[in-house]
């Protein structure tokens, strides 16, 4: 009976080293497909760079309020070119090397190669949709404060999770998580919102909203003062 | 904004009419018959004592409209009509397209070898005879190379001019300068070229400040005066908020100073400026000012916005910022020091693009605000020349607080408590 033992363990670490030395080959290869995706991208990003400063691209870009500048304030329009352009190349070399190392011999399976761009997709989207709400958010927050809103803040950090809400949303619709769960419970979560403040201002306000109008009718028309301070 | 071409047209027309002693531009919009009516007026009222110059005017236009509508400049006695055509220019904002009428007014002076150039705004204020004749008088007698204006004093008119780009332009390049953002200013024929010509901005925006920029930092030899000139000019923000307006005025002063920093970091102390004229009388005391409302903006501003300004502004600041917001009212006051070392910050902060350069100026509003209203209620009590006095005293508070500025504008990552 010991013996029996002995050769299934000799069979399994076998089996074992087999699986490894087919793996080699493919890890192999994965790190010279990134290394190659690395080189390429850092050239071509330096080279993007070289362009767009020597066309003057950040002067360009600066002159606008819309600029590319005010979504990435401490990196220059070119240099955020360039990053994209670098981690464009190592995303590309990393989808690459992940299926040179899925056709060594079908170790890693159809499912999870298909499920590696979603993967980086639903990244893509959360940076996205995280810068977005931080840019909207501040802008909302300052235009607030400066139309002297009370209420600026409140505003700011709704906007922030409306966005990041329906971020998160499309970011698990993309991983294909939750299927139906998902869409359903975002939808209602929006339907719900709107349903609320339908409700509060059509029936908990609406005494306050008509004494406001009726307000606003009798109100005489004002003629607007001259401004006691000149700011210019 | 590099030098300023005038147009082919503008050209034949300066070669047709030789030379002049004086022109006087006006840098805007504005109606032929207007600026004849007043010339002549003015001319009229200097009498003999301009006799022997021969003044041209000019402003944007076209030279169908002048008087005879005969192609040419028109000439009555010792002046000279003579529109020029408008510079092509993609400037949309308001004080861009002061700065490019300004510079093209100096341009066409400088074909006409003028001995001296005057600008003045397109709401024709300035053009009477005393404001004329002081600044004809400072260039060609004085031998001033840029004379700037000093209107009547008023304590609650041209605040971002008192609270922000008066000091800072004395700190920054040494000269004091009342009002270093304004419609009228005069050039000798020698600097008229060189300011005409010089790259004062770069494709990166517009300079609004560049005469006393450029006199100041290309030119520093070029003897600087003042001259009290009795106008008030109805500024139009077309229909701005105020937090768009400080935006584009204090990010075109931030961008200038990243521009001179080779030259402003050299620059320590200041130099008076002579002034000539008598100053005016003050703006006659009127009800008192609530400051309250711009106080409810700066309390505001420091409950939402303490995200923001956390990156821009030191710790220290910060803890200066609320301690202001305990304090009831009627004791509300922000140092000079604070104020000044908060517009530094800022100034680093839009260089570093520490955050977007929209959001910033956005974030500079509400302490803006709260500047304005501690200044207010400082000189409530204060006569006009009194207040005048406060604001020099508040411009020495922004010299003294340079070297701040060097400190973090050489060495921004340094550990500032």
């Amino acid at each position: 009976m010991w013996q029996q033992i002995e050769q299934s363990l000799h069979t399994s670490m076998g089996l074992v080293m087999n699986k490894i030395a087919t793996l080699l080959p493919g890890i192999l290869a994965f790190i010279v497909a990134f290394l190659f995706f690395l080189l390429v991208g850092w050239l071509l990003s330096a080279l993007a760079r070289w362009i767009l400063s020597a066309v003057k691209f950040d002067e360009r870009m600066s002159r606008g309020a819309s600029a590319i500048a005010e979504w990435s304030p401490s990196a220059t329009p070119s240099l955020l070119i360039g990053r994209i352009v670098f981690w464009c190349f190592v995303t590309a070399g990393v989808v690459v090397g992940v299926s040179a190392l899925g056709t060594s011999e079908h170790i890693i399976s159809d499912w999870m190669l298909g499920y590696v761009p979603r993967v980086m997709g639903a990244a893509i989207l959360l940076l996205a949709g995280n810068v977005l709400a931080r840019f909207v958010s501040r802008s909302v927050l300052i235009t607030g404060v400066n139309l002297n809103l009370s209420y600026a803040r409140l505003l700011s950090m709704g906007v922030r999770w409306m966005i990041l809400v329906l971020t998160g949303a499309m970011v698990l619709d993309h991983l294909a998580l939750g299927g139906a769960i998902v869409e359903l419970g975002f939808g209602i979560l929006f339907g719900g919102i709107v349903f609320a403040l339908s409700l509060a201002v059509g029936l908990g306000s609406r005494d306050l909203v008509s004494r406001s109008l009726e307000r606003e009718a009798a109100r005489p028309v004002e003629i607007p003062q001259p401004e006691k301070v000149h700011h210019f | 904004m590099a030098g300023v071409e005038i147009t082919e047209e503008t050209k034949q027309q300066a070669e047709r009419m030789g030379s002049a002693d004086v022109v006087v531009g006006i840098a805007g919009a504005v109606s032929a018959e207007d600026v004849r009516v007043r010339a002549e007026r003015a001319i009229g009222e200097l009498g003999s004592s301009v006799a022997a110059l021969r003044f041209v005017f000019t402003w944007p236009g076209t030279i169908a409209e002048t008087a005879n509508g005969s192609g040419e400049a028109t000439e009555k006695s010792a002046i000279t009509m003579a529109p020029f055509t408008p510079p092509a220019q993609a400037a949309v904002e308001f004080w861009s397209q002061v700065s490019a009428h300004q510079r093209a007014v100096l341009a066409l002076a400088e074909s006409l070898n003028a001995r001296a150039c005057i600008v003045l705004g397109s709401d024709l204020a300035a053009l009477e005879a005393h404001a004329i004749q002081l600044f004809a008088y400072s260039i060609l007698d004085r031998q001033c190379g840029l004379v700037m204006p000093v209107y009547p004093a008023a304590k609650y008119e041209g605040l971002i001019n008192s609270g922000i780009l008066s000091p800072l332009s004395r700190a920054l390049y040494g000269k004091r300068i009342r009002n270093p953002l304004t419609f009228d200013f005069a050039v000798s024929g020698a600097l008229c070229g060189r300011l005409a010509q010089a790259p004062a901005a770069e494709a990166s925006g517009p300079s609004l400040l560049w005469p006393v920029t450029i006199a100041a930092t290309q030119f520093p030899q070029t003897p600087i005066g003042q001259v009290h000139v009795d106008v008030r000019h109805e500024v139009s923000t077309g229909g701005l908020e105020l937090s768009a307006v400080l935006g584009q005025i204090a990010g075109s002063l931030f961008q200038e100073m990243e521009r001179c920093a080779s030259h402003w970091q050299r620059i320590r102390g200041s130099q008076a400026t002579p002034i000539w004229g008598n100053a005016g009388e003050g703006q006659p005391e009127g009800e008192p000012i609530d400051a309250q409302p711009m106080l409810d903006s700066f309390l505001l501003g420091s409950k939402s916005l303490d995200e923001v300004w956390r990156l821009v502004l030191p710790p220290n600041t910060l803890l200066e910022l609320r301690r202001l917001t305990r304090l009831m009212p009627e004791q509300f006051h922000m140092p000079d020091e604070l104020w000044a070392s908060i517009v530094y910050d800022f100034a680093l902060a839009y260089r570093l693009r520490t955050i977007g350069r929209v959001h910033l100026l956005g974030a500079l509003t509400p302490l803006y605000l709260g500047w304005v209203a501690s200044y207010i209620r400082e000189v409530s009590t204060l006569s006009s020349s009194d207040a005048e006095q406060r604001l020099e005293q508040f411009s020495r508070a922004w010299e003294e607080k340079k070297p701040y500025l060097l400190q973090r504008w050489r060495w921004p990552d340094r550990f500032n408590p």
